[in-house]
């Protein structure tokens, strides 16, 4: 934003952002457009446009502002173009929920803005021209921004679209918290008989190396042509352009910041490699097939789960705070094959076993990701144990989280509900550890 | 004429500008690659740039090779680029104050759209530093329009069946790019700018050399014609070539644009239609049509003009050639002005040919062959530069051939090609920064040289002024109070002829350097002897130079050793300047000629 000076000068002169000015500055006059001010810009330096493309940046003081004629729309239009089914071309759906994947960028202001319509989107991804396209935006969140009650709008998109005729459905996503929404749709779409398939992109589709155009054509592929009625998660399989993995969507982590194949498979093999040109091949042979019968809704979660995680030090008083806000489960990100610190003055035992005593579940997992927690081979395992805690196996701890959030929805029996998490519902327990990665 | 030119300087910073990686030359093998498509991305209003569209219909892909100093995630475009380079942007604003350019108040990094694979990102990191400014010159000044610090590109390193390699280690490395207003009055001039620009950047003592380190790009329009960029001229004695060629091109194709309104008249040139006539040189005794498919096209009362030759070894056709090749990757097309014996196709050949295509004697006809879908795509560029023969010279990026004739390269990007880059964050330029640069500023070369011309030839002058051991130079003879023909001379020649030698002597830092300065002021060996201790440092960098000279015995003669010598050789009858020459020829590299004269003077 410009500062309350520069604000105040634009308004006296009926200069909008975008208008054509001329800016005096001694003996130098620059011309060009008025742009918006980036966030992180000194406010008092106004910036124009010129016409060679550049931006310039110039200190308001001892400046002189005249408006000019010409304006410049910033900002996105959407086209209004009609597209119309064509026969014989495979249908699937596409949801949007934010993100940069198929997004448009302004020229202007190096803004970017996600398309939803689906002539702006096949105008980015031409090889989608390919499909018939049913387009629909949800929300525009950052994946960092999502909730729970996101997750239950997003089941509920997708299970609508299951009921069309559609081949499969694509919800496209910040990437962030991506595994946390396919870990829980993976739980409240029950019986899938059709691909749900998550995707989105680390690099804007601002540019031309963005991997967001293979990751949506590889996407759009195996929604349309694979064989895996699961949620899937499908991105980069390299930082190469040349293919990616499907992963499953309750296997999988964000694993970089920002490579485009941030996203493994942990403790899972991916389902399938998928080819830019559309060839998919199998790599895991244990999936749910796509099948006729009928996908069924259970968007219930309770949202008063903590996920904590324990290190070397911690406040065990933590758990004390959850408590008293009525948190009604734990998931613990343990060390290791699943410890928590057990010193005195540290020891997150006494929790463990006070939460079991009020019925409040605490599950553990490990902050290693790969590999399984165990509850035997070390005596203060076995404390744990002793004390109530449930141990989840190959689960990963964001997917623990997320399941124990829906199993509370569905049972408040502390049996009933370590039998329901120790259960393999959507693949997120496997009983063998893949040796290879 | 209308004339301008940009030039590129590579900084000799130690990182890169927007990285951590080392900026600096090195020998370095490449580790691995990794693969990447590139495509057009829709522009502004949602219309494609027209120059990233071009790039995208060739439908490549890119190879890139990492190095381990000089590639991270932020080279291959998986990480976000690190802040701006603090000496890179030093170095930019002290080259504005050098050229009287006035420095921005605030830095804003742009993208600029790339799509020749020669940034993994798909676009170049580019701001502007300064604006305006002006340089002297014989012809007057010349202005200088902008001042830019960038991002260089990956170098090329191949390229075969639609797969370029580039390779990562100069990506990312500062460039300083200076545009100048088009102010340049002739061919010469242009080089003398040039030059001129290259010599005050080189003052800064803050620029890479060597090949490729610095290269030209000029803006060419004449009365009429159009405005063309001719990208890449790295060796100045080309300039002159490049643009007295261009001028000609462009004014030749006004001609020819004047001769078709003659023959056209109010008439319009019709789409030709793509005929095949692969039937007729089935059994050709050319190789180069004995392909699955050849295509003709006719062009209608064109005969003659496809031969019109635009300067020495370049027709029109040959600029119909470049079309095709840009747009198909075919290795040329033949057309009906050339000599149609070469290839060799027969009269009978011919004439079948003229008649299935229906060409009579005013019309040009161009045949190319390869697969089906080439050919189409090759004609397809024939007809669009055809049409555009019929409005002269085009807005246009051509790249410099090795006699400085040019070729087409892509059509002139628009400013469609610059948006901000969102990931770098603006940055404020004070004045107390400039205030401190412009404190310790490099002299102009012309007021460096005029120093030097009274202490120095000429020649010496000119060869310390711009060399990287001025700094050195300067603190020789400033702080040692050494005599400074002699530092120059150590520094520019005898250094060099090393080289040449083979001796490493880029093992000799600035500090070896000015330990032998400070060894030889305190008497310890004479000049002569100074090859022979360079020599042995180069080799031996971690001994000390007293060391060197002791076991190279190489010291200097005493005064009371040098007076034995003296009456030992006067006991053969020697005196004089035969004496002198005798010992000279026997202890040269131990012996100050001059103390030796005093000697044999003072005690004859
Ligand atoms: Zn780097």
């Amino acid at each position: 934003m410009y500062s309350k000076e520069i604000q105040k000068k634009l308004k006296d002169l009926g200069v909008e952002i975008g208008d054509s000015v001329r800016v005096k500055r001694g003996d130098q006059v620059h011309e060009g457009i008025l742009m918006p001010k980036q966030e992180l810009g000194d406010p008092d330096a106004i910036v124009i446009k010129l016409s060679n493309g550049y931006s310039l940046g110039l200190k308001f003081k001892g400046s002189e502002l005249e408006k000019l004629q010409g304006h410049k729309g910033i900002g996105f239009k959407s086209s209004e173009e009609k597209t119309k089914r064509i026969a014989g071309k495979p249908l699937i759906s596409i949801i949007s929920t934010g993100g940069t994947v198929a997004s448009r960028v302004d020229y202007a202001t190096g803004g970017v803005d996600a398309s939803y319509r689906t002539s702006d989107i096949v105008k980015t991804v031409p090889e989608l021209g390919e499909f018939n396209i049913d387009s629909k935006f949800l929300f525009e969140i950052m994946s960092e921004n999502m909730t729970p009650e996101h997750w239950k709008e997003m089941a509920r998109a997708v299970y609508k679209e299951l009921k069309t005729d559609t081949k499969g459905v694509i919800v496209t996503h910040g990437t962030d918290t991506m595994h946390f929404s396919s870990a829980a749709l993976s739980f409240m779409l029950r019986d899938l008989n059709k691909p749900v398939v998550f995707t989105g992109s680390q690099r804007s589709s601002d540019r031309g190396s963005s991997d967001s155009f293979i990751n949506m054509i590889c996407s759009a592929n195996f929604a349309s042509k694979g064989d895996v009625a699961e949620v899937s998660l499908v991105m980069h399989g390299s930082s190469n352009d040349d293919f990616c993995y499907a992963h499953r969507g309750t296997k999988v982590r964000k694993l970089h910041t920002s490579k485009r194949d941030a996203f493994k498979s942990v403790n899972d093999e991916p389902l399938a490699k998928i080819f830019p040109d559309g060839r998919i091949e199998m790599t895991n042979g244990n999936y749910r097939k796509r099948c006729d019968g009928e996908v069924s809704l259970d968007d219930k979660l309770e949202e008063k789960v903590a996920l904590i995680k324990t290190y070397p030090g911690m406040e065990p008083g933590i758990f004390d705070f959850y408590i008293g806000k009525k948190f009604k489960g734990f998931v613990i990100e343990g060390t290791g094959l699943g410890h928590v610190p057990t010193i005195e003055g540290h020891s997150v035992i006494s929790r463990i076993r006070e939460a079991t005593k009020a019925g409040i579940p605490v599950c553990i997992t490990s902050q290693c990701l790969f590999g399984r927690v165990h509850d035997f081979v070390y005596a203060n395992l076995r404390k744990e144990f002793e004390a109530g805690a449930m141990f989840c196996g190959d689960m990963l701890p964001e997917v623990a989280y997320v399941k124990l959030m829906h199993v509370l929805a569905h049972s408040k029996d502390l049996e009933e509900i370590k039998k329901m998490m120790l259960t393999n519902v959507a693949g997120e327990l496997n009983e063998r550890t893949p040796v290879l990665e | 004429m209308k004339c301008g030119i940009e030039i590129h300087q590579r900084l000799a910073t130690e990182k890169k500008l927007f990285c951590g990686c080392s900026a600096q030359p090195s020998e370095e093998k490449p580790i691995a690659t990794v693969e990447r498509m590139q495509r057009a991305v829709a522009g502004e209003l949602g219309d494609v740039d027209l120059a990233a569209l071009h790039e995208y219909s060739r439908g490549r892909k890119y190879r890139y090779q990492i190095f381990p100093q000089s590639t991270c995630l932020v080279e291959l475009d998986e990480e976000p680029p690190h802040s701006m380079n603090g000496e890179a942007l030093e170095i930019a604003v002290e080259v504005c104050l050098l050229l009287n350019s006035k420095v921005v108040d605030e830095v804003e990094v742009m993208r600029k759209t790339v799509i020749d694979g020669s940034n993994t990102s798909g676009f170049q990191r580019t701001s502007i530093i300064g604006l305006g400014g002006f340089i002297e010159t014989s012809k007057g000044r010349v202005g200088i329009q902008a001042v830019c610090l960038e991002e260089e590109s990956s170098g090329i390193v191949g390229e075969k069946a639609g797969e370029i390699t580039y390779r990562l280690d100069r990506l990312g490395i500062p460039l300083v790019e200076i545009a100048t207003s088009p102010d340049i009055k002739d061919a010469k001039h242009a080089r003398e700018v040039a030059e001129k620009l290259g010599m005050i950047l080189r003052a800064t003592g803050k620029v890479q050399r060597g090949i490729g380190t610095i290269r030209q790009d000029i803006n060419i329009s004449v009365p009429e014609g159009a405005r063309v960029e001719v990208k890449g001229a790295q060796e100045l004695g080309l300039i002159e070539t490049i643009v007295d060629k261009e001028v000609r091109r462009q004014e030749k194709l006004v001609k020819i644009k004047g001769e078709l309104e003659k023959r056209f008249g109010k008439k319009k040139f019709g789409k030709p239609a793509m005929v095949e006539v692969t039937e007729i040189f089935k059994n050709s005794a050319s190789k180069l049509l004995r392909k699955e498919c050849v295509l003709a096209m006719k062009l209608e009362k064109f005969a003659g003009l496809l031969g019109e030759e635009l300067y020495e070894n370049r027709r029109l056709g040959t600029e119909f050639s470049d079309y095709a090749v840009a747009k198909a990757g075919v290795g040329g097309i033949i057309h009906s002005d050339e000599k149609l014996e070469k290839y060799p196709i027969t009269g009978e050949e011919l004439s079948r040919l003229r008649e299935k295509i229906g060409a009579g004697a005013q019309d040009a006809f161009v045949l190319v062959a390869g697969d089906g879908k080439t050919c189409e795509r090759a004609l397809e560029g024939v007809y669009e530069r055809t049409l555009q023969a019929f409005e002269g010279p085009q807005n246009e990026v051509r790249r410099v051939l090795a006699d400085g004739g040019t070729a087409y390269m892509r059509p002139m990007p628009g400013s469609a090609r610059l948006y901000p880059e969102t990931d770098v964050p603006p940055i404020g330029i004070s004045e107390e920064f400039i205030e401190e640069i412009r404190g310790r500023l490099s002299e102009m070369p012309e007021e460096r040289k005029k120093k030097l011309l009274k202490v120095l030839n000429e020649e010496l002058a000119e060869k310390i002024m711009l060399s990287e051991n001025y700094p050195l130079f300067e603190k020789v003879v400033g702080e040692l109070k050494v005599e400074p023909k002699f530092v120059a001379t150590t520094l520019e020649e005898t250094l060099v002829s090393l080289r040449r030698e083979g001796v490493p002597v880029e093992k000799l830092n600035e500090n070896k350097l000015m330990e032998l300065f400070i060894e030889y002021k305190c008497g310890k060996f004479v000049k002569a002897a100074i090859p022979e201790i360079l020599r042995y440092i180069s080799k031996n960098a971690g001994e000390s130079i007293s060391s060197a000279v002791e076991k190279l015995k190489l010291e200097k003669m005493s005064p009371v050793e040098l007076k034995q010598i003296v009456k030992e050789k006067r006991k053969s009858g020697k005196v004089g300047k035969a004496l002198i020459q005798d010992i000279m020829r026997e202890h040269r590299l131990r012996v100050d000629a001059e103390e030796l004269s005093k000697i044999v003077e003072v005690y004859p």
